[in-house]
């Protein structure tokens, strides 16, 4: 079962389908789908080197086969299949300067989450997911890409008005079918284009009615310029209000509530 | 405008350098077809970029004139261009002029070819042509290889004012367009009233918007359709007396912006918008899902800002 929602344009199922439903492709226990480098490296420094560790075509990954605009390369993914209680989602991507893109703690939201990251070289891009008493399930997809992501400046900063609008939020939530899709104005500098120091968000939160947490995600230098983060929330919390806080690394903070 | 690349490739380095044991790039095999008197179609594949038809995938059209053929665009790689030229030299008595319809590199990156001649592009083409030649060159070189070697793309010259264009006995009205592109260039080669459309018209073929304005695009193709014409040649697909591009190019437009709009209301995420592939009515056109996935990156936004509200800010 998955809560991606291609299925609600005409013909979109079959079109999920088609393009393999965000399944990695398949291989051996302990064998790595996209038989990279970069994943043992990986495995060892953001995931801690669990034990045990497998792909699995239940952690679904949707993200294009080429990236079309490296600096927006839309991405989602589905842990509803993982067994066991998703805690986290680490997304890293394999040739990346920075291959940590964000780490998603689902709490009382569905295992689901899209974003968009910048891409500098082609490779893999996985999904991680760290379940209770279960071992860490790798799914992901590989995007044909020919850089520039990265180390390119926000096209923000081409604009001499580029501070107009900045930290601006805009939102929706969908009770019907849980959806909540966020973005912020924020140019998510990574540092590593010339002379524009790193500034970009840290991390989003969403906290529900009473001001208790509901989900997390930790972001990082990767993320879009712009970013919009979907989530798909359980019925009761879908009914709303979900307060939207996030913060960046220069201090600021950003904060917006949506409602049913 | 040239980098120090691409001179390399296509300069002094490659005359000079042993060539290495890979495979020589295949030849481009063209197949004219007169489609009205003195006007030559040579269509391009109805795909992508790809290994398989080293980037031949928009339609030529050559205007048959005393003094040599009317060429409208110059075909998507040096040695693409050459074939071409090849076929004007020697079927057409050379070529008089040539023209690029607007700036994406299928329709110009041949250019080279015909350099010794005029080309004829709007100003805002030639613009949009030295500016990103760059970008586009490198992108090329990365999905087709060893069939760009040698290409080095070559801006058109910007046309003056004015609405028409004569050489060898032939006329041709020109029309400054745009919304396919930010400058589309249609022709109507009087004598046979054929109508030279270039990339506003696709005809089983799925359109493309990297730099699309689907506003401007449709006033453009009322524009057109309400010209008298005996023929229709597209910018891609084939050649046709009837209206079905004009029916097809205005379905897809608004096909593909109901299926974009509708997404982002229902709370679709980009990723599951593509997935879910073209609208039911289109999977089969050439190039689909391919260029539906990269519109649905390249349009995306257009469409997120409408479906999300304004809930907040810095605080
Ligand atoms: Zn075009």
């Amino acid at each position: 079962m998955t809560l991606f929602l291609c299925h609600m344009l005409d013909s979109g199922a079959a079109g999920l389908a088609a393009y393999g439903g965000g399944a990695a492709p398949l291989a051996g226990k302990g064998e790595d789908p996209f038989d990279s480098g970069m994943w043992d490296l990986h495995r060892a420094e953001y995931l801690g080197d669990p034990a045990g560790w497998q792909a699995d075509r239940g952690m679904r990954v949707l993200a294009p086969r080429a990236a079309e605009d490296p600096a927006h390369v839309p991405v989602i993914v589905d842990a509803t299949d993982v067994q066991g209680q998703v805690r986290r989602i680490v997304v890293t991507i394999d040739y990346s300067p920075l291959p940590l893109a964000l780490v998603f703690h689902p709490g009382r939201a569905k295992p689901v989450l899209g974003f968009g990251v910048k891409y500098e070289i082609a490779g893999p891009i996985r999904a991680t997911a760290l379940a209770d008493g279960v071992p860490a399930r790798m799914g992901g997809a590989f995007v044909d890409a020919m850089g520039g992501g990265c180390t390119a400046p926000a096209a923000a900063h081409a604009r001499p008005d580029w501070q107009e609008g900045f930290g601006q939020m805009r939102g929706r939530l969908w009770p019907a079918t849980g959806r909540l899709r966020v973005s912020i104005r924020h140019p998510m500098d990574t540092g590593l284009a010339d002379g524009i120091p790193a500034h970009h968000l840290t991390g989003l939160r969403l906290l529900d009615g009473q001001g208790d947490l509901i989900a997390s995600v930790d972001l990082h230098e990767p993320i879009e310029e712009n970013p919009a983060l979907t989530f798909t929330l359980p019925p009761d919390l879908a009914a709303g209000p979900v307060r939207i806080e996030a913060r960046d690394t220069n201090g600021y903070s950003f904060a917006g509530e949506v409602t049913a | 405008m040239i980098s120090r690349r691409q001179a390399l490739i296509g300069g002094t380095a490659a005359l000079m350098l042993p060539l290495p044991a890979r495979p020589a790039a295949p030849e481009y095999r063209l197949s004219p077809q007169q489609v009205a008197d003195g006007v030559w179609l040579i269509e391009g594949a109805r795909d992508s970029f790809g290994p398989r038809n080293g980037g031949a995938i928009c339609n030529i059209v050559m205007l048959a004139t005393h003094a040599g053929a009317i060429v409208i665009d110059t075909g998507g790689t040096a040695r693409h261009g050459a074939a071409l030229r090849r076929f004007a030299d020697q079927k057409l008595g050379g070529v008089a002029a040539s023209f690029n319809t607007h700036h994406h590199p299928d329709h110009w990156f041949g250019n080279q070819a015909f350099a010794d001649r005029p080309i004829h592009v709007l100003p805002m083409t030639a613009r949009l042509q030295a500016g990103n030649a760059q970008a586009l060159s490198d992108g090329l070189y990365r999905i087709l290889g060893g069939w760009m070697s040698g290409t080095a793309p070559l801006p058109g010259n910007p046309l003056p004012a004015g609405d028409g264009f004569g050489a060898g006995g032939r006329d041709l009205r020109l029309l400054a367009l745009s919304g396919h592109s930010q400058a589309d260039l249609a022709l109507v080669d009087r004598a046979t009233g054929t109508l030279i459309a270039g990339d506003l018209l696709f005809l089983d073929r799925a359109p493309s918007f990297p730099d699309a304005d689907a506003d401007m695009w449709r006033a453009s193709l009322d524009l057109l359709a309400g010209l008298p014409a005996s023929g229709i040649v597209p910018g891609h697909g084939p050649f046709a007396r009837d209206s079905r591009a004009f029916v097809q190019t205005r379905a897809y437009l608004d096909g593909f912006h109901d299926r974009m709009a509708r997404a982002a209301d229902l709370g679709l995420a980009p990723s599951e918008a593509l997935a879910a592939g073209p609208m039911p009515d289109f999977v089969g056109l050439g190039a689909n899902p391919e260029e539906y996935r990269r519109a649905v990156i390249q349009r995306w936004r257009d469409f997120e800002d409408q479906a999300l509200p304004l809930i907040g800010g810095s605080v």
